[in-house]
């Protein structure tokens, strides 16, 4: 096959992943410690919006607008994410309808327009953006050099975190316990965790990551502002969770796949080649997942690889 | 720091007056002062709404003894084990631990001073390693790290030295019961754990596993560690205790070395001699048809482990058969089977000859077995409905409840309004919602729905727990009246009392078999009390 | 739950709570709208009155409220219902496309029958699609205990991109090929006369024909849950799934055939966007529109009661049609969703209110209660 195919392929993917990566890894933390977060899509938005206010409006150097706006941007995304943790865990609304509410509230036809609108930062060109980081200077080797050694900081970023994130969850104490909270709350709560305290900082953590995935869109990908600026990215990751049965290294492969899927169709269309319509590459990890959820829950399968067991439900603690 | 699991007794400073004379030492206590003591508890009473579960107990056990707290249902072995724990706080009296005074706020201050429980209902997390259960929620160094060789390693060590065999790399779900319930004393071991309280740890234990659990115990207690071992058992408590101490209604009644006594002394200690203030044996009357039977019936329970072995037991029509036994002996299963909430793995259920399809609730329901169950609010009702509506719970698919196509709630209200008044239900009306209603007129709707489908057999299941004097008097009465009219009761109970006054004949179970059958007129109390120990 | 509040369960909700509640958290919801509005330079009254003038005095104003109204009550009425037995369906949205799809290819193929007869098969064959695509989920969560939430929300991906391949993608039976656009902008086929659904026309104002049908829906959703054994067995089940297996009620049967009709109800949904308005079937502005995500939300603003969705869809496609009607520099679409969020939070959070004593939780005293004895929390 033309490596041309293939190389135009791996870089949109790239490209249509490192959000989901990075969105998608706070969601995995939420859901681990129990929490259905189906506000991502708001939480990036609002991500997107503020990155993007944070580097038009403020009049300092290229550096410091960006780290600005990207803090900007996940302190945004965490607000939301504070509203939907309050609501769900405390009140103890449905997590469904909590996180449809912060979609609905912070989505395209909620704050981040708002927003956009008062600020009056739609449809200009972004002032500061991250460009592409020449990684060791090894960007003209064959084949690797453009693909990993000429990237953004947000890719790097997401690579890093994917190895982060393994290793906290692994390899640390506070991942044992999560992993525990999501399990079986109880059995952790008797062993002196504050499940609601996890509940709460990972949902936080979540929502603070799904507006740096925002930030991505308005500070390297486009950049520039428009309602509904992610199209959907934020329920793509949701789903690309759930695909990834909740495993980091599954995850960023996963976003790769989605994303060259989603270029693969187009891709072999202008080349004419067409065997299967390109809808049906993009349906497919979808069409996957629901198998594998089925065949996951059989006993056998889900003491393996299950849904993390209390996700959804929210804790009390049995008095007495 | 590593985690390495400390030795029971190179801890904080152990206070040297371990074994000068503590006020209030009982007389067995006094003769022990040269040996140091665990813990000892004075006279300690603990109050609950309408009853006193602990009532002035006291007793001590010493370091390195195995201790047993033996008695049955009702006796107050787990409220005290509770109190120990720092799970309940004392009404009065005192605790010491290791010679001083404690006063404990929570399980976490119990734990700071080394006691321990491991409880019947296991906290693990199943999709996890043995070593990842050990070290949940524990990192004495405030480490942030957690390296599962290096754990793995530890708990190995652990499970070696404590002659508990169990793979550190192995998931729960892998594992017996029996090894489950050794990563819980492992865990309790690896938090320093000076005095483990072990209650009722043979239930669901293969004899095997149950001998490998009691030479476990004699290798901690060989270190200096002190094992409270709570057991409704003889032979168990026989065999592994040192001394016992025995429960009955709330109050210690003695303390004595297991050495110097038998299980027909034990047992008659536990069970008493009074005879019940009740009326007297039931007068032997005409037992109608065998209505249901029961041949070979084994199950499972809800952990896996077989809670009902090779069951016969027959209800006659017309009679009272009372489940006698310590609870989780298999008695709920029985219930759960026949009235079709539990799958058999082996043997038959039969109705008037018919044979009854296992676990199918809506095949005993219309084959006319009813059934008021144990966790009334959890199961029995629907908490959010009306009165009117729980009443038709079962009912709802005949057609006399129906007008048309809709259920008629005319008919549904007409209905409540009868049994109300005939059950003597307070309540303000039939449309209430009936968690509003106090436990004993829940009960008494119950009964009013079950009863009302005019049943072969009634299974009871502690009809009269929680419940007031008036309203466990009319409990007793209805059921006494039903089984007159032609109905086959079996009504099981933790009440020994209300088994020996209500029922025509009593059988008697331990450990998931039938024990003993008696009728009620040649029963007496040491006699059931042992069948109910395991020791005849 | 730890923390410093307590949150007890009412044992009996006073009925004046349960009105005033709703009322005096949508009031509340204006007023912190309100004030956003006020510190980002707008004028809240006369942004209100805008909002209120475009949604119903305007011309066509009021007609346009119950456009967005009416997908909104079907999606509501379907997550309502399945709400209601905790069987969450979230799958409304694909059910709703799968629906449209149905529907449409009813309309086109059987086009030259009668007009009522077609109606009636366009609902049909809407609500059919959208009941075969609930029962997907619905099976496994029944027979093989997968969660519905994750799968029926898969499901929803799939069949947006089964929509879009017809018509973007495919030479399909859907699909406008012949007219003179249809070569630069793939469309689907225009439905023919016989297929669009008669509005009731009052004044100045058409009431849309798929809304009336919603209402009648609504009533007999509500006299099935409140009057039959189907809906009784329903209610015990939302209650208490114990109490139910205990009194001998089929509930893997039942969890398929709540969720399956509650799939129907969005399919029905996606009938009445091609026959009501649209008659052509329009995959980007259906995954636009997100009605099926939005139902949800109504359902839960609405308590999970039929009638009350009827009333809360309105709302909903008020605001909606304010937003678009106006928008423009002065009044950003943001606002919709703004003020649907604040809404929610409101509604939501004092509903707790309504159901629950929330208090400060003093020193805590860890006792047992007289409530562990009757529940089996034995003392021994």
């Amino acid at each position: 096959m033309n490596s041309n195919i293939v190389l135009a392929v791996v870089v949109s993917a790239i490209a249509f992943g490192t959000p989901l990566v990075l969105a998608g890894l706070g969601e995995l933390l939420a859901e681990r410690s129990g929490v259905l977060n189906l506000g991502v899509e708001g939480m990036m938005l609002m991500g997107a919006v503020t990155a993007f206010f944070v580097s038009q409006k403020l009049h300092v150097a290229t550096a410091l607008a960006l780290l600005l706006a990207v803090l900007a941007s996940m302190v945004a995304g965490a607000a939301m994410a504070f509203i939907h943790a309050f609501l769900s865990i405390t009140i103890r609304v449905n997590q469904i309808v909590s996180g449809l509410a912060i979609t609905i509230f912070a989505g395209i036809i909620g704050l981040s327009s708002y927003l956009g609108q008062v600020w009056n930062i739609g449809g200009i060109a972004g002032r500061h953006s991250f460009n592409n980081v020449n990684l060791f200077g090894l960007k003209h080797l064959p084949i690797l050099g453009p693909l990993i050694f000429d990237q953004d900081a947000f890719v790097y970023a997401s690579w890093v975190l994917v190895i982060a994130v393994m290793y906290y969850l692994y390899r640390t104490r506070p991942g044992l316990y999560l992993r525990a909270v999501g399990e079986n709350p109880a059995a952790a709560d008797a062993m002196g965790i504050n499940v609601i305290a996890y509940r709460y900082v990972h949902t936080l953590i979540g929502g603070a990551l799904a507006g740096l995935g925002g930030a991505y869109f308005t500070l390297a990908l486009a950049p520039f502002w428009t309602d509904g600026l992610t199209a959907g990215v934020g329920w793509i990751a949701i789903a690309l969770v759930i695909f990834a049965f909740w495993r980091p290294d599954l995850l960023v492969l996963g976003a790769y796949l989605f994303g060259a899927f989603s270029a693969l169709g187009p891709t072999l269309q202008t080349r004419h080649i067409t065997v299967l319509p390109s809808e049906f590459y993009s349906a497919l990890p979808f069409l996957m997942t629901v198998i594998a959820l089925a065949a996951a829950s059989t006993s056998w399968a889900n003491r393996r690889i299950g849904t993390p067991a209390s996700l959804g439900i929210p804790y009390t603690r049995e008095e007495g | 720091m590593t985690d390495s699991v400390p030795s029971a007794g190179a801890d904080q400073a152990a206070p040297a007056a371990a074994s000068a004379p503590v006020p209030g030492l009982s007389a067995n206590a006094a003769a022990l002062t040269a040996v140091a003591l665990a813990v000892q508890v004075v006279e300690m009473t603990k109050r609950f709404p309408g009853v006193v579960a602990n009532d002035c107990v006291s007793f001590e056990a010493a370091e390195g003894e195995v201790h047993a707290l033996l008695g049955e249902n009702g006796a107050g072995k787990t409220t005290l084990c509770n109190l120990l724990m720092g799970l309940y706080r004392p009404d009065a009296g005192k605790l010491f631990v290791g010679g001083r005074a404690v006063r404990f706020h929570s399980p976490k201050d119990a734990q700071d001073a080394g006691i321990f429980m491991v409880h019947q209902h296991l906290r693990l997390v199943e999709s996890m390693t043995v070593a990842e259960n050990v070290v949940l929620g524990w990192s004495p160094s405030r480490q942030f790290r957690f390296s599962p060789g290096k754990v793995e390693k530890v708990v190995a060590e652990a499970s070696e030295r404590f002659q508990m065999p169990v793979d550190p790399r192995a998931r729960i779900w892998q594992l017996s019961l029996g090894e489950r319930q050794r990563v819980e004393i492992l865990k309790a071991l690896y938090r320093g754990a000076k005095v483990l309280i072990l209650d009722e740890p043979t239930t669901v234990l293969t004899p095997q596993e149950a001998d490998q659990l009691f030479s476990s115990v004699r290798d901690m207690t060989a270190e200096g560690r002190t094992v409270i071992f709570i057991s409704h058992k003889l032979p168990e408590v026989l065999a592994v205790a040192d001394r016992v101490t025995i429960l009955r209604q709330g109050r210690s009644i003695t303390t004595v070395p297991t050495a110097g006594t038998d299980a027909d002394h034990l047992a008659g200690l536990m069970v008493g001699h009074e005879v019940s203030l009740e009326a007297a044996a039931k007068l032997a009357e005409e037992a109608g048809p065998v209505v249901l039977e029961l041949a070979g019936v084994s199950a499972r329970g809800d952990l896996g482990a077989e809670a009902l072995k090779d069951v016969t037991l027959e209800v006659r029509a017309g009679e009272i058969l009372g489940i006698a036994g310590v609870a989780g002996n298999g008695q709920r299963e029985l219930a759960e089977v026949i009235t079709g909430l539990r799958e058999t793995t082996a043997g038959s259920i039969s109705l008037g000859g018919s044979r009854l399809p296992a676990g199918d609730p809506r095949a005993a329901i219309d084959l006319g077995i009813a059934y008021v169950p144990e966790d009334r609010m959890g199961t029995g009702i629907s908490p959010n409905l009306s009165i009117a509506e729980n009443l038709m719970l079962k009912s709802y698919r005949r057609k006399a409840m129906r007008s048309g196509p809709v259920l008629s709630s005319r008919k549904a209200i007409a209905n409540a309004k009868v049994a109300i008044e005939r059950f003597d239900i307070r309540a303000p009306g039939p449309r209430t919602l009936i968690r509003q209603l106090s436990g004993g007129n829940i009960q008494k709707v119950l009964l009013a729905r079950e009863l009302s489908s005019e049943p072969r057999v009634l299974v009871a299941a502690s009809p009269t727990r929680g419940l007031d004097v008036g309203a466990t008097q009319y409990v007793r009465r209805t059921l006494s009246e039903t089984a007159k009219s032609g109905v086959a009761v079996m009504m099981v109970s933790e009440d020994l009392d209300e088994v020996l006054e209500l029922s025509d004949r009593i059988a008697v179970f331990y450990n998931g078999r039938v024990v003993g059958v008696v009728e009620a007129a040649d029963a007496n109390r040491q006699q059931i009390g042992l069948m109910m120990a395991g020791a005849s | 739950m730890t923390g410093p509040l307590r949150i007890e369960r009412r044992l009996d909700t006073p009925k004046w709570l349960k009105v005033a509640v709703p009322l005096a958290s949508l009031l509340l919801a204006a007023i912190l709208a309100g004030i956003l509005l006020a510190s980002t330079g707008h004028n809240p009254i006369s942004t209100y009155h805008q909002m209120y003038s475009a949604a119903v005095t305007a011309p066509g104003g009021l007609t346009s409220t119950f456009v967005y109204a009416t997908p909104m009550l079907f999606t509501g009425l379907c997550a309502a219902f399945a709400f209601r037995m905790r069987t969450w369906n979230i799958g409304g949205e694909g059910q709703l496309y799968m629906g449209a799809v149905g529907a449409a290819a009813v309309g086109l193929c059987l086009g030259d029958w009668p007009r009522p007869l077609l109606i009636i098969a366009m609902i049909l064959g809407g609500a059919l699609s959208g009941t075969v695509w609930a029962a997907i989920p619905a099976l496994l969560r029944a027979y093989l205990r997968t969660n519905e939430i994750l799968t029926s929300l898969m499901l929803n991906y799939v069949a947006g991109f089964f929509m879009y391949y017809l018509i973007y993608d495919s030479t399909s039976y859907w699909r406008d090929l012949s007219s003179p656009g249809a070569s630069v902008f793939p469309t689907g086929k225009t439905l023919g006369p016989n297929a669009t659904w008669p509005g009731i026309n009052i004044g100045s104002f058409t009431l849309p024909m798929g809304f009336v049908l919603g209402i009648g829906l609504a009533v007999g959703l509500l006299v099935l849950i409140q009057k039959t054994r189907y809906g009784f067995e329903m209610r015990v089940m939302g209650d208490s799934p114990n109490a139910a297996n205990y009194s001998g009620i089929r509930t893997k049967r039942k969890i398929v055939s709540v969720m399956a009709i509650s799939g129907g109800i969005a399919g029905i949904a996606g009938s009445s966007q091609i026959g009501d308005f649209g008659h052509v079937l329009d995959p980007r502005g259906l995954e636009q529109a997100q009605y099926g995500y939005t139902g949800i939300v109504v359902a839960a603003l609405a308590l999970y009661n039929p009638l009350a969705v009827v009333l809360v869809s309105l709302l909903i496609g008020g605001l909606t049609n304010a937003g678009f009607a106006l928008e423009g520099p002065s009044f950003p679409t943001g606002l919709v969703g703004t003020m649907e969020g604040i809404i929610l939070f409101t509604v939501l959070g004092g509903e707790i209110l309504a159901r629950y004593r929330i208090g400060i939780r003093r020193r805590a005293v860890p006792a047992a209660s007289a409530a562990q004895l009757t529940t089996g929390g034995v003392a021994s």
